[in-house]
């Protein structure tokens, strides 16, 4: 059987401003996905850009391809990663006026 | 030390079992082997730490103090400079990993439940860190070490990690046991000090009340300071200068869950008598968490670097 495991980065934060997620240590999978739950979002006309950030030793960091998503409003955006190296985390960007999102950010993981 | 003697032919055939097994031949377990957990094949239920929740689900109504204690990991342990260290057994450990933000604690708890009552021990083989600086901000000197090409300024970076538990039964008398290793003061002083707390951990239901409210980053085990006690003499761990060498060390803590009290710990070559260490008791009773039996590992940073507990394997073993 495989292997698998959800970590939730992110459980109940609100952002205002740009943020990168914890480092997490996902070499043994084979295949990943991210959840991003937006609870919650004020301002004009707010966005969530959201890129995949690999690592191979948790410090330094380069995107994983050119993909990015976009979290617009309340909802679930979700989207597979693979061929990662060693750590993962999210680069996300703010944009809008007065920018205010409340996310609950899960990473799956499967072997 | 509590290990079991050979006691007929029973006991003996138990031992040469064990002794002849390599995965647990490096353990000295009690009768009963109730978990063993070698990283290599999942997390095995060590899983993050969450304070209570309202009804509705809503996770504002958590603690702060109790609200990020970080998801375990499954880590190769994996270094800037020399690449995968691997485990102590295989490639995996369940690593523990605290933010960059000074007083925050990484948890990994486990969830049992009771049947029986009398002894309990706990063993790990676990290592410990401080993340590796590499963009100069923190130099040659941190605290009270200064690197000679021997002491290296990241020991002084880590703070402290801890092990303990969580119990209650016997009509909801609820109690923990803790021993923690404090490698430096808040101030990030060497101290290499095995201490405990004097009061019982804060609960949930005790902040609902109004009793008490504490912020992000407060040391959830027992937030005053002044509430840690130190037992038995300074132990020097291996650290191995550099944030990036990783020696595992071998832990074994028993209790007793019949007198509800501590027994005694081992942390490599040295036995710490534990059976004057108090254990206080919440004064209310608990619903809800009959036969409760929890194992947590904590770290806890003192500084504005993340910490990082490594746990090759765990075996939990009972008397009952």
């Amino acid at each position: 059987m495989r292997q698998t495991l959800t970590a939730v980065l992110e459980r109940d934060t609100t952002f205002t401003t740009d943020f990168v997620t914890e480092p997490y240590e996902a070499a043994w999978a084979g295949e990943a996905r991210w959840f991003v739950h937006t609870l919650a979002s004020s301002g004009g006309g707010v966005a969530v850009r959201m890129v995949t950030q690999i690592s191979p030793d948790g410090l330094t960091w380069c995107d994983l391809d050119g993909s990015e998503r976009v979290a617009t409003g309340p909802g679930l955006v979700s989207w597979p990663i693979s061929e990662f190296g060693q750590w993962l985390r999210l680069h996300a960007t703010l944009t809008g006026e007065n920018p205010s999102v409340k996310l609950r950010i899960y990473l799956t993981a499967k072997s | 030390m509590t290990t079991l003697e050979p006691s007929g032919v029973a006991e003996e055939l138990r031992c040469a079992i064990t002794s002849a097994d390599p995965r647990l031949s490096k353990f000295s377990p009690l009768r009963r082997i109730l978990t063993y957990d070698d990283f290599n094949s999942g997390t095995h239920g060590w899983t993050e730490l969450l304070g209570n929740y309202n009804g509705r689900g809503d996770l504002s109504t958590v603690d702060d103090h109790m609200r990020d204690f970080r998801p375990p990991q499954l880590s190769s342990c994996t270094f800037f400079d020399i690449g995968t260290h691997g485990a102590m057994t295989g490639t995996y450990a369940l690593k523990l990993a605290t933010r960059p933000y000074t007083g925050h604690t990484a948890t990994a708890i486990r969830r049992l439940t009771m049947s029986g009552r009398g002894r309990l021990q706990i063993e790990a083989y676990f290592t410990f860190k401080a993340e590796a600086v590499l963009d100069g901000s923190v130099g040659d000197q941190f605290g009270d070490v200064r690197w000679d090409g021997n002491l290296h300024p990241s020991e002084a970076q880590f703070g402290c990690f801890t092990v303990a538990t969580d119990l209650c039964g016997d009509g909801g008398l609820r109690y923990h046991t803790v021993a923690r290793y404090l490698n430096t003061t808040l101030e990030n002083k060497l101290v290499h000090q095995w201490v405990y707390p004097t009061v019982p951990e804060p609960t949930p239901r005790e902040h609902l009340a109004g009793k008490v409210k504490l912020g992000y980053g407060a040391d959830f085990t027992a937030p005053n300071p002044e509430d840690w006690r130190p037992f038995g003499e300074p132990q020097e761990l291996c650290y191995n200068e550099v944030p990036t060498k990783v020696n595992w060390h071998y832990l074994r803590w028993v209790i007793d869950t019949a007198t509800r009290r501590n027994v005694e710990l081992q942390l490599n070559d040295r036995v710490m008598d534990m059976s004057g260490v108090p254990v206080p008791p919440y004064q209310e009773r608990y619903d809800s968490l009959e036969n409760l039996l929890n194992f947590y590992f904590s770290v806890r940073t003192h500084s504005t670097i993340r910490n990082f507990l490594f746990l090759d394997s765990v075996l939990i073993s009972t008397q009952w």
